[in-house]
């Protein structure tokens, strides 16, 4: 067994865990899982753009993912992200066959913590997680609000 | 002893409040009525923190808009809102619904609230189901406000995420660590400016009960 495996099982338990005692809304408990190791990574940047980048360089030089894309839209307070080879993937294919729907991503939750801590963005929320275990790929999409003004900024996210 | 089922049944949130304050004496009342509620091993780990003054509710109304209007933009942009309210069927109507859900207002009244009550909960060594404590207190808490002819409402709202407890427990001077205090939800109190009665409908009994095993409806004789 090699470390990630470890890392991902022990995971899977305490996702399990928090869903079974708080049900959906463990999911907005969450956001902090993960940011450790972008934290520590002294990511620089002025614009959200060079914030991701930088993120995704560092994510993908730790091996944490294969590939990885991203798009803002949504009059700005949509970031879609797009993954492939995760290592996280073992995870959310073990909770859906434990019936638990995966709700964590510590990958999207690293971006998004940068974007609150250096660019002091107001506040961000992941909203949907979907992964297709058949090739390996997971979609992320959250909100991504820099003022408290842009609270109530809404589209229709599935017409961009 | 009375029956409370009345005061139970004809309790609905109320989230619109007339400015008038509320009385020392029935604060207190309240506050005797949430150091009673039911708690595991007699740990009584419920704080609370009364608040009346206008710039803290307006910090707690803000950050509440913010927390709720977060994740219900998000879940409107995903189509995911519409969904939950098709049963309105005017589209003005709906749309107006929508947009105070959306927009957070939803969860920021706490600034229009004479009184605000905080519940936290100690989760110093030896602490067991703090969570469940704490909503037992709330609930007394809502009960007795009723009962006194208050309105009131239960907001997690403003806690519900993690970033946003700490920012809330900063407003109050709450310790911030995870072994310290959990905040699980303010409550809205006043005297209500809005309809008491006709609550919401619930979901009927034969809907929620099982007799003896999960899954058995019929009510088995018993003697």
């Amino acid at each position: 067994m090699n470390e990630m495996q470890y890392c991902n099982e022990v995971l899977v338990r305490l996702e399990e865990l928090l869903f079974h005692e708080l049900s959906g809304c463990a999911a907005w408990k969450t956001e902090l899982v993960g940011v450790d190791f972008i934290q520590s990574k002294n990511i620089k940047g002025d614009t959200p753009d060079e914030i991701i980048q930088n993120c995704i360089r560092e994510i993908k030089d730790a091996g944490f993912v294969a590939d990885m894309t991203y798009e803002i839209g949504g009059k700005g307070i949509k970031l879609e992200l797009k993954m492939k080879g995760c290592a996280h993937l073992p995870k959310e294919n073990r909770l859906r066959e434990d019936g638990v729907k995966p709700y964590i991503c510590p990958i999207t939750n690293m971006i998004l913590d940068q974007l609150i801590e250096k660019l002091n963005y107001t506040t961000t929320y992941m909203g949907e997680m979907k992964i297709d275990e058949t090739t390996g790929e997971c979609r992320t999409r959250s909100a991504i609000f820099e003022t408290p003004e842009m609270i109530g900024t809404v589209s229709n996210w599935d017409e961009e | 002893m009375g029956d409370i089922l009345d005061v139970i049944k004809s309790r609905k949130s109320i989230r619109r409040y007339k400015p008038d304050p509320v009385p020392d004496e029935l604060i207190d009342k309240i506050l005797e009525a949430a150091r009673w509620a039911a708690t595991g091993e007699n740990y009584q780990p419920w704080r609370f923190i009364v608040i009346r003054d206008p710039e803290t509710k307006n910090k707690i109304g803000d950050l509440a808009r913010l927390g709720s209007g977060s994740r219900m933009t998000t879940w409107y942009c995903l189509g995911e809102m519409q969904e939950r309210f098709t049963k309105i069927e005017d589209p003005v109507k709906r749309d107006e619904v929508l947009r105070f859900m959306y927009s957070g207002e939803v969860s920021e009244f706490a600034k229009q609230a004479p009184l605000v009550i905080a519940v936290i909960g100690t989760l110093m060594e030896g602490s067991v189901d703090v969570p469940y404590d704490l909503s037992a207190t709330a609930e007394n808490i809502l009960l007795e406000a009723h009962s006194l002819g208050l309105g009131a409402c239960w907001v997690h709202g403003p806690v519900a995420s993690t970033r946003d407890a700490k920012k809330f427990k900063n407003i109050l001077n709450i310790p911030t660590g995870m072994g310290e205090y959990k905040v699980i939800a303010y409550i809205a109190i006043g005297w209500p400016k809005e309809d008491r009665k006709h609550p919401r409908p619930k979901l009927p009994l034969e809907d929620l009960v099982y007799w003896e095993e999960f899954g058995r409806k019929e009510r088995p004789k018993y003697e």
